[in-house]
């Protein structure tokens, strides 16, 4: 975690140095938003699957499924633990990117529900994906395996469900981000926690 | 009467087409120290991951206090503490950490846990290696530190799985003094070993498990006794002197082994009165005026038992 709150928020820095011309007047910020989205969805499934297949086959979690705690718990931590360490990434890097868009004034007069929309998108991508990296280190018993599904599998499938967003038109982007968002992965969740649930240790 | 507190009542498990555990029941009293034994593959820890509730797709009824652990799995945690076999932990926290984090899930409050956590770290002689990271731990250590967290809750029932294997000999001696503690205080202690002469120190009553089957349970005597397993009189003569002749002719010898030019192994019938034999058999060797260094009254050891059993005779 303080890999992504170090590495991605030096990310967005370097991106600056990018050729100006090149971003035809987008604000670092708005491309830090799905750069950063990206990026830190793919890290965070492939942290998650691979911890946790990592700790299924080192016998971890037996001495916490002998406590009086629920198996959904275990996959919930795990989720909201690493969600919640990506949106604070997520936000530092922001923040640097509007730091530099605003002495290089690219700031654009409605940057702010831009980035906002970027962000919401970018969260909902994030979310999908981190519930898929779950799904595969629940299912897989292999680390190399659940890694290379996380990086070929996992932000693909989120990026798919967020693809309309681009494509729509007339589509207000933050409600269609969210519509699809939350739902695929409270299902997926519930899909983690369900196979969690059946597993023997 | 003291009451049961552990039944186990027709439970089968299989794994795909092997059968781990064949019908088996048995119970375990209050205040008991149950010593399960079985070679390598008889489906001990199978049975014991049974009770902890980490293998709930099996067969048959368990009961924990009268309380069958598939309506109620969570209020039994509370009384239950597990040594798994195999357990790892989270490597990067310090063993101060996990006992924290065990205690809190266990529902202990912060004030006592700190308590707490200061008594186990004494009992299992971890003090020194409190604010260690557990990565560092020896092997000795990461066992006392399985069996801490077994303990943290202070658990009515103790299920350990090997909890004495791979420990140097003073750390086993310290390890059954402690489970030994636990039993006088009231604790019911199930444990599985194939170690079978650390059984035979702590456990009062003993099952042995073979192929998924249980072929006996009873307190060690019972299972000498069910199994015709008699005593053996070791003697020893003095080097370069003959053995004593015609004691095979004493009514309750089985039979004479010479394993050695001056050592005879008499195994007796059982179920005869040994003071008696001792003294016939001393009476002879007065007589023929045998020059005698070593009498020893061997007992059957439980190793004797349960080759007999595991061996796959039957009574």
């Amino acid at each position: 975690m303080i890999v992504l709150w170090i590495g991605l928020p030096f990310l967005s820095f370097l991106i600056q140095f990018i050729d100006p011309g090149e971003l035809e007047g987008m604000p670092i910020s708005f491309l830090v938003s799905i750069l950063v989205s990206s990026i830190g969805g793919t890290l965070s499934a492939i942290m998650l699957s691979t911890s946790i297949v990592s700790e299924k086959n080192r016998h971890v979690y037996v001495l916490f499924l002998i406590r009086p705690v629920k198996r959904s718990s275990l996959i919930l931590a795990k989720y909201l633990a690493v969600y919640l360490c990506l949106i604070v990434a997520v936000a530092i890097s922001l923040s640097i990117g509007l730091i530099v868009d605003g002495f290089t004034s690219r700031l654009s007069e409605n940057f702010l529900n831009i980035t906002f929309e970027y962000l919401i998108m970018g969260f909902s991508s994030m979310s999908i994906t981190c519930s898929i990296g779950i799904l595969f280190g629940v299912v897989i018993s292999s680390v190399p395996v659940a890694a290379i599904l996380s990086v070929y599998l996992g932000s693909q499938l989120s990026s798919l469900i967020i693809l309309p967003v681009f494509f729509l038109e007339g589509l207000d982007p933050v409600i269609l981000s969210l519509a699809l968002g939350i739902p695929i992965s409270i299902i997926v969740i519930g899909i983690d926690i369900s196979l969690f649930n059946r597993q023997q240790f | 009467m003291v009451e049961v507190c552990i039944e186990f009542n027709n439970i089968s498990k299989s794994y795909k087409d092997v059968l781990a555990l064949d019908d088996i029941s048995f119970s375990i009293r209050k205040g008991e120290i149950f010593g399960y034994i079985g070679p390598n593959g008889a489906g001990k820890t199978t049975t014991i991951k049974i009770i902890v509730g980490l293998i709930r797709d099996f067969k048959g009824d368990v009961f924990v206090n009268r309380t069958n652990i598939n309506t109620s799995r969570n209020k039994l945690y509370n009384i239950i503490g597990y040594h798994p076999q195999e357990a790892g932990f989270q490597e990067w926290r310090t063993v101060n950490q996990a006992f924290k984090t065990f205690g809190r899930l266990s529902g202990l409050k912060s004030e006592h846990l700190e308590v707490r956590i200061h008594e186990i770290l004494e009992l299992v002689g971890l003090t020194d290696a409190r604010y260690k990271k557990i990565t560092h731990l020896s092997g000795g250590m990461f066992q006392k530190l399985r069996l801490g967290q077994a303990l943290l809750h202070e658990p009515e029932i103790l299920i350990l799985d090997e909890p004495l294997a791979g420990l140097d000999p003073s750390s086993r001696f310290q390890f059954k003094k402690v489970i030994k503690k636990l039993a006088k205080r009231g604790i019911t202690i199930l444990f599985s070993s194939h170690i079978l002469s650390d059984v035979e120190d702590i456990a009062n009553k003993i099952g042995i498990l073979h192929r998924g089957k249980i072929r006996r349970v009873g307190t060690p005597e019972e299972l000498q006794s069910s199994f015709k397993v008699g005593d053996v009189i070791e003697i020893i003569v003095a080097k370069n002197t003959p053995l004593c002749e015609d004691l095979g002719s004493l009514s309750k010898v089985e039979y004479i082994e010479n394993p050695k030019a001056n050592k005879q192994l008499i195994h007796l019938k059982p179920n005869f009165d040994i003071d008696l034999t001792v003294s016939q058999i001393m009476n002879m060797l007065i007589e023929q005026k045998c020059r005698i260094r070593s009498f020893n009254l061997v007992k059957p050891s439980l190793e004797d038992v349960y080759l007999k059993y595991v061996g796959g005779e039957t009574d």
